[in-house]
Formats: C-alpha cells, sequence, structure tokens
C-alpha cells in the first residue's frame, strides 16, 4: 500500500514535470523553428559538405534574443550542426536552409523570398499573407497557442520533404 | 465584450504566470561568488521589480524540445505585458471546463456539461428545466448567476434566472465554460450575486472542415448536430452549424410517464475577421425553435439573436472593444396559460489601458434595452403592466494596481441605472499575493446586488383588484435590490499546466432578500424585502495529470447558511434555498490502447430539506459512463448517464431515468 502511494505521488511530481509549462511566446516559437528541421527533410545538396552547418537565418528583427541559439546548441540535423546567424542584408540569405523573418511588412518579406529563388530553404514568417506570397510556414496564435500553416507546394517546389506528422498538426495546409 | 475579458480571467488557470523567484531566476548562473552576484544582480532588479516580474518566462527551450508537437501546440504563451492582469484577475474562485472534458463526459447540453463544476448546484427538475446556482438559493427562480454566451448575457429579467432549455449550442463548438463563483459585480454587472458562468465558443478558423454527429438513446431520444466550417480568405473564417434533438419525458412518483417531452431544432453561425493587425470582428447568430409537449398542450418557443463585436488591440496592454447585440425570446407555457415575448437591445463598449508600469486601468459604458410583453390568458395571475420596457445604463472601472512584484490590488467599481431601483453601486477589492511561484493567497471583498425583475415588482394574484379582505397578491411596488456584501479567502496551487489545487472559503452577508408579506391588517400581500441571512462555506477543486494519458478532475463544495425573516417581519424563506450542504464531484479521463477512451464521472449531492414549498430529495450518489472508440475521421461512443441507481429524484417529485445513448461522429 505504502509502495502503491509512494509510486502514485512520485509519478504525479514527474508527471508534472514532463507537463507542459506555461511559455514566452518567442521560446515557443523558437522550439517549433527546432522541432522542423526535425521534421523536414533537406535534400543533401543544400549542405556544401557532409559535415557543414545547418544555418537559421534570422532576417531583419530579431525577436528571440538568445533563445534561438540556446535552443539549438548542440543540436544537430544528420550529421550538421546547427548555427544561428542574423541577417540585415537578404544577399547572405543564401547560406541558411531555414530563415525565419518575423517582419509583417510585405516588403520585407517580399524581398527575403526573392533572394532565396529556388534554392531549398525553408520559410518561417509571421506575416497574414506569408504563405500566399510564396512562404512555407506562418506562424500565428489562437487563444494565446502558437499555430501554423503550411504551404506545402511551396516546399515541394524546392525539395523540401514536409513530414505528413509535421503536416497533420498544421492549422491549413495549402 | 465579457468573452474579452474572460480570456484573461482563464488564462491564469491554464498556466502560470507568476514570476519566479529571483533566485530561481539566478541559480543557474550562480557559481563562485553568488552571494556578490546576487547582490549585484538583485539590486537594479529590485528597482525596476515590477517590470521584471512580468519577464520570467516559466519553461525553458530545453523543457519545451522533450515536448511532442501535439503538446507543444497545447503550451499556452504568455504575452509578456498581459501577465500582470491575468494575475491579479485570477484572485476569485475560478473554475475552467475546457471543451476536451465536456466531450470527454458525454454530457449532451450545457446544464449536463455544468454538472462537471464541483462548485456549481445542478438539478434536474423535468425533461426541459434545469435549476443551477452556486454559494446557494437554488430554486425555481434561482436569480443570482450571471450567465453570458459568447458575450451576450441569457439571464431574463423577466426572473432574473436563465431559461435553460432555451441555451443549446453544439458542444463540439464550446472552447471552454468559465465559472466564477462569488460576486462579479465590479466588471460582469447586475445579477453576478454570487457568480458568472461564461460560455465561449471556439473561433471559426478553428472549426474548420465538416463535422457531424448522430446519437440515439432511451432519454435523449435523438440528437443531430452537423457544421461546416470555411475560410473566404486568409482573414475571413465563417462557420455554420445546424442542432435538432427530441428528449423524452421524466417519471412521475407512480412510475408513468411526465408529459414533458420536447424537440428543439437550431441553427446559427459565426464569422471572424481579421480586418488588419490589430482589429478583429466577430459576428455570430443563432436561431431555434422547438415545442415542450406538457399536460395541457404544447408549448412553442422560439430565439434569434445575432451579435457583432470589433476588438482592436494597440498594444497587449491597451485595447478596445464594441459589441452590440440583438436578442428576442418567445416561449408560451400551456400549463400556465402564459407566455413572455422579451426582445433585448445591448451595447457594450470597454476600454483598457496601463499607467506607467503599476496600473492596468478597465473601464466600460453600457446600455440594455429589454422590452418585456407578457400575457396570461386567464385572469388568475397577470405580470401588470403586460408590455414593459426595462432599460439598464451600466458603467464601470477598474484599476490594477501593482503594488509589488508579488502583491496586486485590484479596487473598482460598478455603477448601474435600472428602472425598478435606480442606482446601484458595486464596489470590490481584491487583493492578490503570489507566495511563491506557482502559488497564489487572494482575498476579497466586495458587493453585489439582484436587482428587481418582472416577477418581483408587476406579479399579481388575481389579475385584478380585489377587497383587502380576500387573499391576493399585488406586485412588490416597494421591492429593491437584494445585496450581498462577500468577504472571500482563496488558495491555488499550479504546479503544472495539468495539476491544479485551489481552496476558496467564503462568508457571505445578505440584506434585503426577498419575501412574500401581507399588508398589516389585511389579506392583500406584497412582495417585499423582509428577509435577510448570512452564508459560509469551502470549495475544493483539483486536477491532476496522472499519466499522459490519464487525467482527473473534481472537487467538493460544502455550503451552509441562515436565512430567516428580519427581525418584525413574518415570512419563512426556507423555500428561496433549496441547497444541498456537501456536494462531491470527480471525473475520470481514461485513453486505452487502439484508439478507446474510457471516462467516467462520478457525482454526489447530499439531501434537500423540506420546505413550505417543496419536497424532501434524498441524497444520491450517480455515475456516468463514456466509451469511445475513434479512428482517423470516425468516432463511435456508448455512454450510460445516472447509471448508478434506476431512477432518482433532483429537485421536487419528478424522476430522472437511468439512461443510454450511442453516438457516431464524423469529421472531415
Amino acid at each position: 500500500m505504502r509502495l502503491l502511494v509512494t509510486w502514485l505521488l512520485i509519478g504525479v511530481l514527474a508527471q508534472a514535470r514532463a507537463q507542459p509549462m506555461p511559455a514566452s511566446e518567442v521560446s515557443v516559437k523558437a522550439v517549433f523553428i527546432y522541432n522542423f528541421t526535425r521534421f523536414v527533410e533537406w535534400p543533401e545538396t543544400a549542405f556544401s559538405s557532409p559535415d557543414a552547418p545547418f544555418v537559421i537565418g534570422i532576417f531583419g528583427a530579431d525577436p528571440f534574443g538568445s533563445v534561438m541559439a540556446e535552443t539549438v546548441a548542440g543540436e544537430k540535423v544528420g550529421n550538421h550542426p546547427i548555427h544561428v546567424q542574423r541577417y540585415r542584408d537578404p544577399a547572405g540569405l543564401a547560406d541558411c536552409h531555414l530563415v525565419y523573418v518575423g517582419s509583417r511588412e510585405a516588403e520585407v518579406v517580399r524581398e527575403m523570398l526573392a533572394s532565396l529563388g529556388r534554392r531549398a530553404v525553408l520559410t518561417v514568417g509571421e506575416a497574414v499573407p506569408f504563405n500566399r506570397m510564396g512562404g512555407m510556414i506562418r506562424f500565428l496564435t489562437r487563444n494565446n497557442k502558437i499555430r501554423f500553416e503550411i504551404n506545402a507546394s511551396a516546399a515541394r517546389a524546392v525539395q523540401l520533404n514536409i513530414s505528413s506528422k509535421l503536416l497533420n498538426v498544421a492549422e491549413a495546409v495549402n | 465584450m465579457k468573452n474579452e475579458q474572460s480570456e484573461l480571467l482563464t488564462a491564469p488557470y491554464a498556466q502560470n504566470v507568476y514570476p519566479k523567484s529571483l533566485k530561481h531566476l539566478f541559480r543557474k548562473t550562480i557559481r563562485p561568488t553568488a552571494r556578490l552576484c546576487r547582490f549585484l544582480r538583485l539590486w537594479p532588479a529590485l528597482l525596476t521589480a515590477p517590470a521584471l516580474a512580468q519577464v520570467a518566462p516559466p519553461a525553458s527551450p530545453s523543457e519545451l524540445k522533450k515536448l511532442s508537437l501535439e503538446q507543444l501546440m497545447d503550451v499556452e504563451v504568455t504575452l509578456v505585458s498581459r501577465t500582470p492582469q491575468k494575475l491579479s484577475e485570477v484572485a476569485s474562485a475560478i473554475q475552467v471546463l475546457t471543451g476536451a472534458d465536456i466531450r470527454r463526459s458525454g454530457a449532451t447540453n450545457i446544464p449536463e456539461a455544468l454538472r462537471l463544476i464541483p462548485n456549481l448546484q445542478v438539478a434536474q427538475l423535468n425533461a426541459s428545466t434545469w435549476i443551477i446556482s452556486a454559494r446557494g438559493f437554488n430554486t425555481i427562480f434561482a436569480n443570482k448567476l450571471l450567465v453570458m454566451i459568447d458575450g451576450r448575457t441569457v439571464y431574463t429579467p423577466f426572473f432574473g434566472g436563465v431559461l435553460w432549455e432555451q441555451q443549446n449550442i453544439p458542444l463540439e463548438d464550446v472552447e471552454r465554460i468559465e465559472v466564477v463563483s462569488g460576486p462579479g459585480g465590479t466588471l460582469w454587472g447586475a445579477n453576478a450575486v454570487n457568480g458568472v458562468i461564461n460560455i465561449v465558443t471556439k473561433s471559426s478558423a478553428e472549426t474548420q472542415g465538416a463535422y457531424v454527429s448522430v446519437s440515439a438513446g432511451n432519454f435523449l431520444k435523438n440528437q443531430i448536430d452537423a457544421r461546416y466550417g470555411g475560410r473566404i480568405s486568409d482573414q475571413l473564417t465563417y462557420r455554420i452549424y445546424g442542432q435538432h434533438f427530441e428528449r423524452e419525458p421524466t417519471l412521475l412518483p407512480s412510475g408513468d410517464e411526465n408529459r414533458d417531452r420536447w424537440r428543439m431544432t437550431q441553427g446559427g453561425f459565426r464569422v471572424d475577421w481579421a480586418a488588419t493587425a490589430r482589429d478583429q470582428v466577430a459576428f455570430t447568430g443563432n436561431f431555434s425553435g422547438g415545442a415542450r409537449y406538457l399536460a395541457l398542450g404544447k408549448s412553442r418557443l422560439d430565439g434569434q439573436n445575432v451579435l457583432g463585436r470589433w476588438t482592436r488591440r494597440y498594444s497587449e496592454q491597451s485595447e478596445l472593444i464594441v459589441q452590440l447585440y440583438y436578442d428576442r425570446y418567445y416561449r408560451n407555457d400551456a400549463n400556465a396559460t402564459g407566455s413572455d415575448r422579451l426582445t433585448t437591445y445591448d451595447f457594450d463598449f470597454q476600454h483598457r489601458f496601463p499607467i506607467k508600469n503599476r496600473h492596468s486601468i478597465l473601464w466600460g459604458l453600457g446600455y440594455r434595452l429589454a422590452r418585456d410583453f407578457t400575457e396570461w390568458r386567464t385572469n388568475t395571475t397577470a405580470i401588470l403592466p403586460n408590455r414593459k420596457d426595462l432599460p439598464l445604463y451600466t458603467g464601470f472601472v477598474q484599476d490594477e494596481i501593482a503594488l509589488h512584484p508579488k502583491l496586486k490590488l485590484t479596487l473598482g467599481t460598478k455603477l448601474l441605472h435600472n428602472v425598478y431601483s435606480g442606482f446601484e453601486l458595486q464596489p470590490s477589492a481584491r487583493l492578490a499575493w503570489a507566495v511563491r511561484r506557482d502559488n497564489l493567497l487572494w482575498a476579497a471583498v466586495s458587493r453585489a446586488v439582484r436587482t428587481p425583475s418582472r416577477l418581483d415588482v408587476d406579479y399579481f394574484l388575481p389579475a385584478y383588484p380585489v377587497p383587502p379582505t380576500q387573499p391576493s397578491v399585488a406586485g412588490g411596488p416597494n421591492f429593491v435590490s437584494e445585496k450581498v456584501v462577500a468577504w472571500e479567502l482563496g488558495y491555488r496551487w499550479q504546479p503544472a499546466a495539468g495539476v491544479h489545487f485551489s481552496l476558496a472559503g467564503f462568508y457571505n452577508v445578505y440584506r434585503d432578500i426577498y419575501s412574500v408579506e401581507a399588508l398589516p391588517g389585511t389579506l392583500t400581500y406584497q412582495i417585499q424585502n423582509g428577509s435577510e441571512g448570512e452564508s459560509w462555506g469551502g470549495e475544493l477543486a483539483v486536477g491532476l495529470q496522472v499519466s499522459p494519458g490519464w487525467r482527473l478532475r473534481g472537487g467538493y463544495t460544502y455550503l451552509d447558511k441562515d436565512l430567516r425573516a428580519k427581525p418584525g417581519r413574518s415570512f419563512n424563506p426556507d423555500y428561496l434555498g433549496n441547497d444541498v450542504k456537501n456536494r462531491a464531484m470527480l471525473q475520470s479521463m481514461l485513453n486505452l490502447p487502439a484508439g478507446f477512451q474510457l471516462d467516467l464521472i462520478g457525482q454526489y449531492f447530499d439531501y434537500l430539506p423540506k420546505t413550505l414549498a417543496t419536497a424532501r430529495v434524498p441524497s444520491y450518489l450517480t455515475f456516468d459512463a463514456r466509451l469511445a472508440w475513434s479512428a482517423r475521421w470516425l468516432e463511435l461512443a456508448l455512454v450510460g448517464q445516472n447509471l448508478a441507481k434506476d431512477r432518482h429524484i433532483e429537485f421536487g417529485t419528478l424522476y430522472i431515468p437511468r439512461s443510454y445513448y450511442a453516438k457516431i461522429s464524423a469529421r472531415f
């Protein structure tokens, strides 16, 4: 009996720890972005060498502060260690594998997307028409929870393979 | 409008937004010169304490990374500067029932869903009538709760209570139900004497696609729900729904069927439009019609309402809401040979803004015009005059003051003007102390009023004047608002999102409570304010995520009271409160392998004492069970309700039978 009680208590506390805690918006988004690297497949041609870094680019204003770097510290995509880079100039984005643009300005988004051309870069944004403009994953907030929409055809067009698991939890897939 | 406020109300429940202790914040970085470090860091922190208190994110990326995608989707994000708002608004006995809890319960309508809130007393009187109250005063005319559906107030000024049979919305689309026990008069308005129930449906963006469900059973004869949600553009989403049900009669003490079967058909829509990055517009509408087949004939009821709400968010701390709605219902009652038609026009405005870092001001104005038309086809009773306009003007202001990073004081008052009792003031003061992370101790004192209703002031029996030597009831020309001053103390502990524990105690002092008394030397009775009393009790609510697939929630409520006639008055107010002393509820939601779910609910209601007007109701223990299986787009469920006994009484003398139903749902 006592054993049972102890087990229950420990079980509950352990569960309590494992339960989702409230979190700041940016850390949840950072972890989602980290998760995108897990559920999207990049063609090997996107990397210059077998151990070249996987670059997450933050274009324009960086809402994450140090959170993005903390989230992916020590993590890899396959054999590629993840690096985080900030960019002011879209010209440098060509080296990225994933680009996040926090700006809601259509002009900024358009500039960013145009600079990537048909490279295998996963684009993540916030602007309402992000996916319509050719972006791939747009974050949105509903009832204090983070949701995202996926533009699967845009990803497919540049040979990014998005797993069905990610597509299933997306709010809208087009 | 209230809808919007309530999102704030819920937020703290669903998450812990209490600032981490500073010590905790720095624990990781403190190594050799810990004390010096701590001091150096603390010092500026203390100076800017209120600001700092707002920015502690409770979950770190490394914790979040352990979550599955689905779990991550469930994490609520704290929009930093809103935090203090949430903190102090939780300084009340709030319980939140999520849409998932409702769907796992097998509840088929709103009253059944409300049975899942352990501090509500819910009793089914007959097939179509439910009596619901918090903190006492449970009667057929229970009139001390404020109930809202998507921002629309649904208690009727005809008697101050809610016609629950008219409040049908598809439970599939319910986002959550928030229940605050205790006064909510300052923010919410008249009638929030003993509690507020706020029912919030999902945004149409969250109900995309088609949903159909069909149920059939013995007490719920059949029910069909259908909904389609679509997207016109990225900014514009909508849903339309339809619902139809038929419900079987209750049983007479003899075991024969009572004549109270009924049916309703309802449809409606919701449109959500993100007009700009900071403007959000919502339109909702519901249209229903049905009939109750009573002993003396078919009694029709119907309702229509449309609501529009515009929200402009200037920043996280500042927003403006404007809401308009129109609501109309008609109900006929063959047994009473009467009917009531009520049309309501409502306008609300609300604005929130900060002053420096310490104050958050919320203020609002409202105007509501209810036009009532009541008709009795015999002259044994009457509501006179049978047509009456009931204009209501309200204004409120509240200041939330951060006294200290861990201490929030909320002061506010509502001022309203109603047609019967004129101006009424409903002030409140609430103090919230974040004792430690995840721990909140709160205290509150508030005053609230239950304004007079048609049934208090305009009620005549018989309809024509009779001499004082013959018995009659001649309205309540001098009836004023019933008043409460409530003292509350509560504690909430929430170590994780799925785990919470809350305890609230209250002591309520009621004055000018309803009475019916004869004028001296006559048999002419008038409705007066000749009763008074006190009530006290405690409410415990717990939630526990035992394992990822097993969740428990439940609670226990104790209530006692002393109601009496004022000195020198002769009236026995016992029947105004057919209240249970003890009430407990436990809900278990268990996921089994292969897509099965097994859900159980246990309920205990103490006995109701006999009064002048009502029979004694024995205590009862009952349980519901639901077994469901789902795969992709299909879900099958078998539900049994009130399984413990063949039949039982909840209020009055009619029996509620043990019931079963099967349900098939499909989502596309």
